[in-house]
């Protein structure tokens, strides 16, 4: 009783310290916050500022003489004599062109024309081929036409190849990058937004200008899909059982605690498991999303377990009383009242199951999907499924490993496409949640 | 004894190796009142909750003995809980709407329980258990609206509603006005009042003011037994046992 002080305002040494060491406290909470947010914004820097280049490309426009004693000696525009013309018979027509480029824009240059076209990408000559194959009423008419430029040209428009970078690079001159800058002046070579980069497939390790993430986006959506069709059922089902019908006992025990061990199991494990089981024993093909999504569905199963289970869990038991009270059977009573409120809960889960799944890239690495995989956009929905694809996250492995520093850049703007996705999938998960909470 | 319409003879509840409820043998009279009262954990509850085998659902729980409803054994492994349940109804301690709309509350057992054969049979349906539960007037103009909306009387009141909905013979109220006010405790009172000129109501109630003032049958628990059950005026004003004397003057409990 002696202790304490009167007055209410009289300073006591001992509620002083307990004030310091809350005021300590809160800055320590403070600090880690704030070293959170800073360590955040630089990695928000770093892939911004090191992948937005590859959401950008370079063009060069050529006027491009398409000559019929070229490309269809007969003048019968038949197409299948028209395929038999190979790129190397389309090489002329692009000399050509750069020749003309030449004289047109008045390009001081002592290179010969060739090593002007030599500025184009490798890529060039079949996207002009494919241009005329896929409309031949073009032969005999002269086209304007913008080809990607090397990654080479490329990069030094965006400032990462320099002249002193090119001293000992056998693949471009500064005579040509001298020929680049007049480009530049006349308008002819421009940087612009390139959709390919979303839309397109993986190029070979010597066209890093043509390669783009979107045949890997189409592998990873299947896979989320196969995810989904195959774990929200099963998930969902085997913890409606697991939380409302199955009995206490040793049994149920060892299979829960079993659930939360998968959870932390490595991912690699389930990919060896995939590759032993579904491409050795049941000879599914390799590379294939359907594969991957199988993998990714085991590997998912279990968050999805825990967390509806989770959400069941906290709805009220009074719920279930009020519905067993009025005579409904246990499972009128699960889908008429527990799984409804159960569910944004159960949708937040899956979400973030998937988006789990999405980033995963380990697993892959062992049924095939990780490496160059020269695939084109799948057409119908069971090529999306069986035919040889990558996933995002092992694109982006795969270009970050590659010598040339442009699959650097585009495998930073591989990320941004992937944080991208992962952003609207979290955004989706809370709508959800904010849309069916319910109060009781 | 042959108006009685629960009967309930050597009646033993087990949770795990807690002996709950001990050798309990008690008659409950159709159309009328009966109370149970007792000290907290006196098995009260529990063996209320025997009465619709809402114990079945927790796994621990073992009863023992014969519950008959009109001389027919309640725990007889031919008896589906669900048709129990829709002829003995229950309301709880805490109200406890589903978050749905006042109308859906009430529609819900009728629904699926077969009850009504068109929209507007269910209408009905709805409208007079609405009206029984005396809560009609109140939200007759807003039946779409949450049932989780409405104050903790009315809420209690619309679970009532709920309960009378499927036309059960027996209505078990495990402390329907422990969550509420004075005002909401006379509405609820009138009527159980109400509700016992055509079912059996049973009510667990920790009042003995409400006991004596609703039940014409009193059953007082202790420690899992029932020690003594007779008429509700005989055991507030001259109790044969001493322990509910000492109950009912506040000495134990």
């Amino acid at each position: 009783m002696t202790l304490r002080s009167k007055s209410l305002f009289a300073a006591d040494p001992h509620i002083q310290s307990r004030k310091r060491a809350d005021a300590r406290f809160k800055l320590y909470g403070l600090a880690a916050i704030l070293a959170g947010l800073a360590l955040l914004a630089v990695l928000l820097g770093t892939v911004i500022g090191n992948g937005l280049g590859a959401f950008q490309q370079s063009y060069l426009t050529l006027e491009v003489e398409l000559l019929e004693s070229k490309l269809d000696k007969n003048g019968n525009r038949d197409i299948e004599e028209i395929k038999k013309v190979t790129t190397f018979g389309y090489d002329p027509l692009l000399t050509a062109a750069a020749e003309r480029l030449i004289e047109t824009q008045n390009i001081q240059t002592d290179l010969r024309a060739k090593d002007i076209a030599k500025l184009l990408s490798k890529s060039a000559v079949s996207d002009l081929r494919d241009f005329v194959v896929a409309d031949t009423s073009r032969i005999g008419r002269t086209v304007s036409f913008d080809f990607l430029v090397n990654a080479r040209v490329d990069g030094y428009l965006k400032g990462r190849v320099t002249r002193e970078s090119i001293a000992d690079d056998k693949m471009i001159s500064a005579e040509q990058l001298d020929a680049v800058d007049q480009l530049v002046a006349a308008g002819a070579l421009v940087k612009r937004f390139n959709l390919d980069f979303i839309l397109g497939s993986d190029a070979s390790d010597q066209r890093p200008e043509a390669a783009g993430i979107g045949t890997a986006m189409l592998g990873s959506l299947a896979m989320m899909l196969v995810v989904l069709v195959l774990t929200l059922p099963v998930g969902v089902s085997a913890s409606i059982y697991l939380e409302e019908f199955a009995p206490k006992n040793r049994l149920t025990d060892l299979i829960e605690v079993n659930i939360s061990n998968l959870a932390a199991v490595p991912s690699i494990v389930f990919g060896i498991l995939g590759l032993a089981v579904f491409i050795n024993i049941l000879h599914l093909p390799m590379s294939a999303p359907l594969v991957g999504g199988l993998v990714l569905s085991l590997m998912t199963l279990p968050t999805i377990i825990i967390s509806s289970r989770a959400a069941m869990k906290s709805v009220p038991p009074s719920i279930r009383d009020a519905a067993l009270g009025v005579g409904a059977s246990r499972m009128q009573a699960v889908f008429h009242h527990v799984l409804p409120l159960a569910a944004p809960g159960i949708l937040t889960g899956t979400i973030i199951g998937l988006a789990q799944a999405l980033g995963e890239t380990a697993p892959l690495l062992l049924i095939g999907m990780v490496g160059f995989i020269a695939s084109t956009t799948p057409e119908t929905m069971g090529d999306a499924l069986l035919a040889p694809n990558s996933a995002l996250p092992a694109q982006i492995f795969e270009w970050a490993k590659r010598a040339d520093p442009a699959f650097y850049e585009r495998a930073w703007g591989g990320i941004i496409v992937l944080l991208v996705f992962l952003v609207a999938m979290n955004a989706v998960a809370i709508l959800l949640r904010r849309r069916f909470e319910r109060r009781w | 004894m042959s108006a009685s319409k629960i009967s309930a003879r050597a009646c033993n509840v087990f949770y795990g190796d807690t002996h709950a409820i001990k050798g309990v043998n008690v008659d409950i009279g159709s159309k009328s009142v009966t109370a149970f009262i007792g000290p907290s954990g006196c098995g009260k509850s529990t063996f209320l909750r025997c009465l619709n085998r809402m114990n079945d659902t927790i796994d621990t729980c073992r009863v023992e003995g014969t519950i008959t409803l009109d001389g027919e054994n309640i725990y007889d492994p031919r008896v589906d809980p669900v048709t129990l349940r829709a002829r003995v109804g229950m309301v709880f301690q805490k109200p406890n709407p589903f978050p749905k709309s006042i109308f859906d509350n009430v529609a819900y057992g009728p629904k699926i329980h077969g009850m009504a054969k068109s929209k507007s049979d269910l209408r009905d349906i709805v409208e007079n258990a609405l009206r029984r539960a005396a809560i009609w007037d109140e939200v007759k103009d807003r039946l779409d609206a949450p049932g989780t909306g409405l104050s903790g009387g009315q809420q209690q009141r619309l679970c009532i509603a709920r309960a009378i909905a499927t036309q059960p013979e027996v209505l078990l109220m495990d402390e329907p006005c422990s969550a509420l006010d004075p005002i909401a405790t006379f509405q609820i009172e009138e009527l159980i009042d109400d509700l016992a000129k055509n079912i059996s109501v049973v009510i667990v109630t920790h009042s003995m003011q409400q006991a004596a003032r609703v039940s014409q049958k009193t059953a007082f628990f202790h420690l899992g037994e029932l020690v003594e059950f007779g008429d509700t005026d005989d055991i507030f004003t001259n109790p044969s046992d001493p322990r509910t004397e000492s109950y009912i003057t506040g000495r134990i409990g």
